[in-house]
This record gives C-alpha cells, structure tokens and sequence, in this order.
C-alpha cells in the first residue's frame, strides 16, 4: 500500500505541477481574438435583462435604453431634441409644447404620433406612486394631443428640472401603444416595441437576449447590427469568456458594480485584443446613513461623523480601484451644477473620528473594543452588493478601521435589489450607494431626499429635516438662477454637516470593449450605452 | 409487487404532507410582515398601519393559522406559489424552467455517475486488494476531497481557455454540458463506486459464487451473477443520486452560470425573495420523496425480499 | 478490540489521524500559532509574495494569509466537529432509546427520522439561510437539524443487533438495570459505528460549510474561513492563482484525512464484525447519502 500510494502521490504532484506551470499570463497569442466578431457585440451582464416594461423599474436600464426613447436627451450641452425636434414653454412655466419628429415608428410598424405620447404619459401617471422619486410625475396636471405630431404638457406649477426629467431612461419612453394591455402598461404589457435603434429580437430568461440594429431607424441604422446580452456572474466567469471571445464587451453596471477587478481587465488589455475605456467621473460612490433609525447609533450625527473620518479615501483609490476612480470628499463633484460649494473636508483622520465619538459620550469599554453609550453597543450594520467585489473590499477595509476606533461594523452581502429595497424600507442602518450620474446630479438625487424610495430615510432623522425638506421644494419651482444656486448651497452644507452621504470615490463607467471597436461614447447617465454609435474597423 | 407500489405511495403521502406543514412553518418563521413586503413589492411609497390591515385582510393574514395553510395548499397544488417579490413574475414561471434545466442537467450527470461507479467499482472489485484497486481508491479520496468549485476552476482555464475546446459557462449545446457534468460525476462517482466495489466482494464471498465454483461453473458465468446480483445497487445508486443532485449543483449553476434551480436559489436568498425560496424548498422536498419512493419500487421489482419490508 | 490501537489501522490511516488531531490542535491553539492578528489590515501589503514575516504572503487587504489559515480552523473544521458531536450526542440518546426499549418508542423516534430524513438536508440548510438570514450559525442549526436523525437510525440498527445477542440477554436475566446494560455493554461495541459513521461524515460537512461560504451564504466578513479565503482568491483567480492554494490545499488535506480516516476506521472494525458473524457490508440505503455541495 504504502508504495504504491507514494507512486500515485508522485504522480499527482507531478500533474499538478504541469498544470500549474502553464502559467495563464502568457497565453493569449493563439487565441481567436475578440475582434474577429461579425459585426456584433456580446456584453456580459450579471443580471438578466428582466421585464423590459419600460414604465416599471424591474429591467436592465442599458438594455431598456438600446430600445426606448424619451421626447429630450440630456447631454453635456444641455438638453437636445430627440424624438420632440423642437419645443416651447410657456411664460409661467407650466405648459411644454413639443413638435415631434414625423415618419418616426414603433419596430411594430404603429406610427409614433401625439396620441401615442398621450397614451404613455397616461399610462405612467395612472401609475403615480410607483413614479413619486421623479417629482414630474407629481406635477403634470394633462397631456393633451393638440394635432397629429404636437402634444401639450401642462404641469400643476413651474418645475425648472422637467426637461431633464423627461429625458431619463424610465419613465418617460414610449412603448407601442398596441402593446399596452387595456389601455395601461402598469400591469405588465403584450411586447417590447420601442423607438430605438435596437430591437428586442429574443430573450431567453437568465441566458440572454438579443438585440437586432433597427433598419427603419429614423436616426439612420446603427452600425453595429447585433447586440446580444449574455447572463455571467461576474468576475472570474466574464474574465474567462472575455479571454475566449464568448463575449466581447463588458461595461459597469447600472448599480455601480464592475464585473472584474482592475487588474483582471489590465491582462486584458496587455493581451492586445482589448481596450479599456472610461468615463469621466459620472457620479459619486457614497454610503448611505440612515439618519431616521432611531434605536440606532446611526441616528446620530457625531457617529456619521466620525465614520466619515475613519473611510481611507485615499488608499480606496489607489489600491483598490487601482487608481481608476479619485477620492470623493462631498456628495456631488465641483463640476456638478450648481455644486461647487465650499465645504469642509473631512479627511482620514482616526483621532478625530475617536475624539468626536468620545465627546458625543461613547466611552470605549476595554473588554470588548467597542464603545457604547448608555449601554447601547456602538454597532451598526452595513449592506453592499454581493455582485461587487470592490464593494465588498472596501466595506472590510472600512470596517477595519472603524474597529481600531471602537464602531463595530457587522457586514452583509445582499443581491442589489435587496438594497434597494431596503433602502425604500428604512431598514439598514449603512449601505454602499451612488448619486443618479451626471443627467440627475444634482437635481435628480436631490429630490430623492424626499422621496421613499430613494433618501427619505436617510435624511428624515436630521435636527433640520423640515427646513431641508421646504428648501428642496422650493428650489425645484425656482425660475431665478442665483437664487437656486443659494438653495442647491443650503441644502449640500445642511446634508454635508450631518454627514448622512459618506462619500467614497467619484464613479465613473468602465468599458472593456474589442481594441477595434470605435467610436465608444458615453452618455449623461451612468445607466446605458449609446451602441448606435459604435462600429468596428 | 402491485401491493407494494400501493403500499409505497401510500407511505409517500404523510411525509409530503409533513414536507408542506414544515414549508409553511418555516415560511411563517420569516422576521417579515408578508403583508408589508408584498406592499413593498408594489412600490407603494408609504405604507401605513391601516394599509398592513387591509393587505393582511386581502391576503387572509388575518385568518387562523390552519385555514391559511389549507388555503396555501390548494394553491400550492395548483402550481400557484405567489409572485416574486422581486420581479412581480409568477414564481412558477421562474422556478419551472429553472427546474428543467437543472433535472436536464442532473439526468445527463446520474447516467454519467453510474457508468462512472459501476466501471470502477468493478474493476476495483474483481482486482481487489491489488495496485488497481489502491489507486482508484487513493485517487478517489482526494478528488473527492477537492472543492467543486476548485476542481471546476481548474478544468474550466484548462479546457476552455487553454484547448480551447468547450464552453467556459453557459447552456449553448452538448457542449455546455461536458465540464458541469464531468464536475458533478467527479464528486459522485468517486463515493459511490465504493458501494459498488463492496457489494460486489460481498456478492463474491456468498454461498452461491462458493457453490457454483464448487459446480464446476465457468469464472465467467460466476462473474455474470455476480454483477447482476450488483447491479441493483448501482441502480438504487442512480434513483438515489438524482433528487440529491437536484439540490446541490448551487456550486457547479454558480461557477458555470447555468440557468437552474441552484442559480435562481441562491438569488433569491440573497435577495429575499421569500416566495421563490419557499416554492424551492417545497419542489425540491417534494422531488426528493418521489424519487426515493421510485427508487424503492424499482429496488423491489428486482429483489422480492425487500418488499416484505412494507 | 481497540480501534484506537495503532496496530488495526493501516500506516494511512495512522497519518490521517496524526493530520486530524494536528488540525484540531492548530485551530484551538490559533491565537499562539498564528503570527499576526488575522483582521490586521495593512493595505501596503496588498498581495504581498510570501516572506519571512509572512510566510504565506498577504490577502487583497493586506492580512496574513497564514494567521487566516489557522484562525480558519476554527469555522472550518471545529464547527463542524461540534455539531457532529451534537447530532451524535441527540442521534445517540434517540437511537439507544428507540434501539433498546423497541415497541412506542421505537416507532415514534423512526417516524421522526423518516420525515427529517425525507427533507433533505441541503435543501433545509437553504431553507434556514433563506428565512433566518445569511451565516455560519444558522447553516451549523440546519445541520444539526437534520443530521441527528442519520444518527438515531444508524445507532438503532447497531444496538437492535447487538441486544439480541446472548450475552446481553444474559445479562438481562441476571437482573441487571437497562442503565447498566447499555453502559457496560451497549455503548462500548456500538461506540465503533458511531465513530465510522460520523467519520466519514465529516469531509462531506466541511466542504458544503466552504462551499456556502463561497457562495456568500455562511461566514461573514471579516472573520476567516476557509470558504470564504476561497471565494476572495476566486475574484483574482486568474491574475493572481496562487491566491487560491493556500486554502485550496488546506480544504484538500484536511478533507482527505478525513475520508482516510473513515476507511480506515471501518477495515480495523470489520475483523471484528465478521467474527461476530454479521453482515460486513452495510446496505446502501443504511448509507448516509452524501451531498457535495
């Protein structure tokens, strides 16, 4: 026995030994390139692309954009015409007359006239309170067809953000009204037939979908002719099929995640096959305090404070995003509009953090490490994205220190619907969160504040919350520029000071795309692709 | 025997009915309000006590705990098992096609065990004691002991990256089944052609083998009895294996990103999605039952004695 | 007689036990082995190559590897003992009970087993996880749950065998206590199925508590796990491999030891069975069905 098995270990260490040395680094010279791909691209996506219903929020917000089109597009030029080619506003600010483009169609051939824009824009306000986070939905009093290609908005009061509102990937797209199931989409719809440059062709639940280039398109057929969406779990499954050329795009999520870590897509790169590129800074990765939870330290505004001073922003950036995303030191980046306020950095600093905590009375108790406070344990809990490996590193890196400093920081990863739904509920005390992107920041992001499916919780339990509340209210009616800019100062240093969005690093989107692929844009918003520009070489 | 098929699915029946009074109980563990989260599952942007109330009343939460088991019951029997809370999708028409492509999947891998069990088993036991049978039983001990998810990662960056022979994850063709499937035969089949080898030594060392050697009996129709007599273990074996494959190729979906019942569990979990755990854990027990209640019956089709047993 | 005899288990069996009880060692004494603190965060070290400082190299937070792996034990592989020791201990009580006075009892307590056995115990580790929340403690209740029930089953069928045996009716004509029977003479002889049975349950348990925490679904951050080291090597598998071997190693070895060790156990019991002239092999169906996870 004891011979024969020495021989077999031999044997085994020695296939291992084989295997092992065949070292994957530099292998990539025999393989089929990624860009020997027919016109098409392939993204891999970690979640399904789900219901496309595009006046519900359960779809995937690329493949939704890829099929859909609003009345506006929010550029970095400001608002531009798209499926509206001219309109008016009112002198008081309440009534939007749009001119929409002619011979544009639904992909079920149904012509995209006014009654057809009336019939979406009913539909998504018969479905108000899922649509109350977008304050436009609050406002509009009537749509009304005054003729063939002219519709008539009329809002309850001036909303200065209505355009950019209008301009979001959902709710405000158009849907073949054929589609529509007894005149509403709420409870779900017969087929997916948008205005986009694409269309859906196929869609296998949890295997993928595929999307065919629109020939009718009015905007001119895009180039790429094929786009498929391919469900991977993310990280070293899309690496693999990247490597291969099962798939030949990847990008960043529309909840923040990357599929790989930076330097699984640095090999990429270096292999030749592929390019990386990236946005600007689209939005700011923060975690989210939620203010109103009252049994909870993190109810209190020295605790938020002191965990802000505890986030290594600096070391997040270089060693974990490898560089690839700066250091965020308030909500919104200075070049946001209207968000170039001066405020306080608070930057790493753990005596700080400690001696915040130990005024606002959290006596550190030498058994355990932690502080409490009337025999309340200084522990909270914080929730991050299981599909985020970045996510979940910076969660223990932050938990490490505010554990040097006596918080107790228990984690838990969760699907990021979960998250979201826990942030509708109320029912977390930390979690990893982003702004809207540049199309929503700051206006869009703001509002959330009152909404409950975005910040309600987050910003309710502050001393001022009322004021805040007023301020933002009024800010969104506001016509005078300067006194906008006055409210939008008010409202950043009241949520700045109670520390209730811990910034991390400003996010940006990361393409990984064939090296011959050209013409790879971004849009302002962090949540889908434009494909119809792309081409290959 | 058609007394004992009866017999047998009459046992099955108390022990579903067990499985769903524990499902449900379970469910009714939940720290969560069904009500509230089925508000949530709306989007419904404030939810106030007196909405609990009257969702709890639509739901029929406020009945007694009998009344809404039986109620769930009949629903469940029909196939209705809610919506998701997630999706809003039915959560049969989540679950079903997963099911499939999973039972696909455990179907193909069952066939590949048995071949894979009976194989070795065999050869270890006609050579046992010798260096055959040692390594087979070496190896096996360590292939065994090596993380699914370890043992995939390897095979799949040396099949698929570097041969560049088969898919790296999907459900595409035959093809996409090869790497899972060899997987999940690699974990099964190295336990159990143990049972396999030693039924067959204990066949080998029975009366009958000693008398027909005693008979003058060719070795090779000895060996045909033997393997015959065998045999009904690998088949137990097979009807065993499937319902616990059935559960755990969470690892096996996860790695290739196979679109089954292991996939969609854990993001239900991970998203808690109550409705979709709790039609899982049911559809799974209940398969579970079936399955062995069909296993005892081939199992008594070919061995007489045992369906005394009943 | 004495399975713990060096001489009825072969030389593999021997190393195997040496591992085991080396393991078991290690993680209890983790906190004087391991050479640094196994949360220590030190992003300078970032997968950092093994050194003299770090024998094993650093993690993606710059933590050592090797007082990871030791602290790891602990989850990995003590937990599990534990609850075995637990559903040993219930499945023990139930099984002499239902064993020995046969009759209500007997029926009752196989009832029992039979519905837990039919829920199957991957499916009711999900089940618990799902409902209670993800973590290492509600997987180790689930298993605790549902293992018992093999336990009671296996140690009945053990002690049916043995009281029908002549010295045991013997003893019972004597008017020896049922109390005194099963110590003296029940416990001893079926104490060697006990021990095959868990044993060779072991390697199964430990590789499904990795493989949920490589799933997300036990441990969580940033305690150390075997599991959980696994699925952090996993994100970087491909830029950084040698990531995964250290736990991947571990989990082999340990796991393997086990599954020698059983074999072991039950070739030095099985001269003994064999005198007593009873069925060496036992049926598939008395067989614990093992899941991989």
């Amino acid at each position: 026995m004891s011979k024969s098995f020495a021989k077999i270990m031999l044997l085994i260490a020695l296939a291992a030994t084989i295997l092992s040395a065949c070292s994957p680094a530099g292998e990539s010279s025999s393989r089929p390139t990624a860009s020997a791909s027919n016109n098409e691209i392939t993204y891999a996506t970690a979640k399904d692309i789900n219901d496309m219903n595009p006046h519900l929020y359960t779809g995937s917000m690329p493949a939704q954009g890829m099929v859909y089109e609003s009345l506006v597009e929010n550029t970095s030029e400001g608002i531009k015409p798209l499926l509206a080619s001219s309109w008016e506003i009112s002198k008081d600010g309440k009534v939007y007359t749009f001119h929409l483009h002619q011979d544009v169609k639904f992909h079920d051939g149904e012509p995209f006239n006014a009654e057809a824009v009336k019939q979406n824009i009913d539909a998504v306000q018969h479905n108000a309170e899922k649509h109350s986070w977008i304050k436009l939905s609050t406002k509009i009093v009537e749509c009304k067809v005054i003729d063939e290609h002219t519709v008539q908005l009329t809002l309850s009061e001036p909303y200065y953000p209505a355009l950019a509102e209008l301009s979001m990937t959902r709710p405000y797209v158009f849907l073949s009204p054929k589609d529509f199931k007894n005149g509403e989409t709420m409870n779900g719809v017969n087929g997916y037939h948008g205005t986009g440059p694409y269309v859906l062709t196929a869609h296998e639940p949890e295997q993928y979908a595929t999307f065919e280039a629109n020939t009718d398109y009015w905007n001119g057929a895009p180039s790429i002719h094929k786009i498929t969406a391919k469900v991977l779990p993310a990280g070293e499954t899309t690496f693999l099929a990247l490597q291969k050329g099962e798939v030949n795009f990847a990008f960043t999520d529309d909840r923040g995640a990357d599929s790989m870590d930076v330097e699984a897509m640095k090999q990429l790169e270096a292999s030749g096959d592929y390019q990386i590129v990236r946005s600007e800074s689209m939005n700011t990765k923060m975690i989210v305090a939620n203010s109103s939870r009252s049994g909870s330290p993190v109810h209190e505004t020295a605790v938020r404070q002191a965990l802000w001073h505890a986030v290594d922003r600096e070391t997040i950036s270089r060693d974990i995003m490898g560089g690839t995303e700066t250091a965020a030191n308030t909500l919104f980046s200075s070049n946001v509009n209207n968000a170039d306020v001066p405020l306080e950095t608070r930057s790493y600093d753990l005596a700080k953090a400690g001696s915040l905590l130990e005024q606002a009375g959290w006596k550190l108790d030498a058994g355990s490490g932690t502080r409490s406070k009337n025999g309340v344990p200084l522990s909270m809990s914080m929730y991050y994205d299981s599909n985020s490996s970045s996510q979940k590193i910076q969660a223990e890196l932050i938990q490490s220190a505010a554990a040097s400093i006596g918080i107790q920081l228990k984690l838990v990863g969760e699907e990021s619907a979960s998250i979201a739904n826990r942030r509708t509920t109320g029912e977390y005390d930390l979690l990893f969160n982003q702004t809207w992107g540049l199309a929503y920041d700051p206006q869009s992001t703001i509002s959330g504040f009152t909404s409950e499916n975005a910040y309600l919780h987050t910003t309710q339990g502050i001393a001022q919350s009322g004021q805040l509340y007023e301020k933002i209210n009024q800010v969104m009616v506001s016509s005078d520029e300067q006194k906008r800019k006055a409210l939008y100062a008010d409202i950043l240093r009241t949520v700045h000071k109670e520390a209730v969005f811990i910034p991390l690093t400003n996010g940006n989107i990361t393409v990984v795309a064939p090296s011959n692929l050209q013409h790879i844009s971004f849009k302002q918003t962090q949540y889908e692709l434009p494909f119809e520009l792309m081409s290959f070489q | 025997m058609g007394m004992y098929i009866i017999r047998r699915m009459l046992l099955a029946v108390p022990l579903l009915w067990a499985i769903s009074l524990l499902t449900f109980i379970l469910i009714n563990l939940s720290p969560m309000d069904p009500a509230v989260v089925v508000l949530q599952a709306q989007g419904v942007p404030s939810i106030t006590d007196e909405l609990i109330e009257r969702t709890q009343q639509q739901l029929g939460l406020d009945q007694p705990f009998l009344v809404r088991y039986l109620n769930w019951m009949l629903d469940c029997l029909q196939l209705d098992f809610g919506n998701s809370y997630i999706t809003g999708q039915s959560v049969w028409a989540l679950i079903g096609p997963a099911f499939l492509n999973t039972l696909r999947l455990t179907l193909v891998s069952a066939v590949s065990i048995i071949a894979v069990s009976v194989l070795l088993g065999v050869l270890c036991a006609l050579q046992a004691g010798r260096v055959l049978d040692k390594s087979v039983r070496t190896l096996a001990f360590i292939l065994t002991a090596i993380p699914s998810y370890g043992l995939a990662a390897l095979l799949v960056w040396y099949f698929s990256v570097r041969l560049d022979l088969l898919p790296t994850s999907g459900m595409d063709s035959y093809r996409s089944y090869i790497l899972p499937v060899l997987i999940i035969t690699i974990s099964y089949a190295g336990l159990y052609f143990r049972n396999v080898r030693s039924s067959m030594l204990s066949n080998m060392n029975k009366d009958y083998v000693l008398y027909g050697r005693a008979s003058g009996l060719p070795e090779r129709v000895i060996t045909m009895h033997i393997l015959r007599n065998s045999l009904q273990v690998a088949i137990s074996i097979f009807c065993m294996a499937i319902p616990i494959i059935l559960g755990s190729t969470v690892v096996v979906e996860n790695v290739f990103a196979w679109p089954g019942l292991g996939s969609l569990s854990i993001r239900a979990i991970l998203s808690r999605d109550f409705p979709v755990i709790q039609a899982y854990v049911l559809i799974l027990a209940v398969s579970f039952v079936i399955f062995n209640a069909i296993s005892d019956m081939i199992n008594a089709a070919m061995n007489p004695k045992l369906r005394n047993g009943l | 007689m004495n399975v713990w005899k060096n001489s009825a288990m072969d030389k593999m069996g021997q190393l195997s036990l040496i591992v085991v009880v080396g393991v078991i060692i290690a993680g209890l004494s983790a906190p004087v082995l391991a050479p640094h603190d196994p949360l220590a965060v030190q992003m300078s070290l970032r997968y950092a190559e093994p050194s003299w400082e770090y024998l094993l190299g650093n993690d993606q937070l710059g933590r050592c590897i090797l007082s990871r792996l030791l602290y790891g034990i602990r989850p990995s592989v003590l937990a599990v003992l534990v609850v075995l020791l637990l559903s040993v201990l219930i499945g023990a009580i139930l099984g002499f009970l239902a064993g020995y006075f046969r009759g209500k009892t007997d029926t009752w307590i196989m009832r029992i087993c039979d519905v837990v056995l039919s829920f199957p115990g991957y499916v009711m580790t999900l089940a618990m996880v799902g409902i209670l929340g993800v973590g290492l403690e509600n997987i180790l209740i689930a298993f605790v749950l549902t293992k018992w029930a093999w336990f009671a089953r296996v140690i009945r069928t053990s002690v049916l065998q043995y009281t029908e045996m002549d010295y045991i009716q013997f003893a019972r004509t004597t008017g020896m206590g049922h109390g005194a029977i099963i110590r003296r003479h029940l416990i001893p002889v079926t104490f060697a199925d006990i021990a095959v049975t868990a044993s060779s349950s072991v390697g199964s348990m430990i590789l499904q508590i990795s493989g949920f925490s490589f799933l997300g679904l036990g441990i969580q951050a940033p305690q150390a796990e075997w599991g959980m080291m696994l699925n952090e090597a996993r994100e970087v598998m491909f830029t950084r491999p040698e990531m995964m071997l250290p736990p991947a190693i571990a989990i082999v070895i340990v796991v393997s030891a086990f599954h020698f060790l059983a074999d072991s156990l039950q070739v030095a019991l099985d001269p003994r069975l064999r005198q007593s002239g009873l069925q060496p092999d036992r049926l598939p169906d008395q067989q614990e069905v093992a899941v991989r996870l």
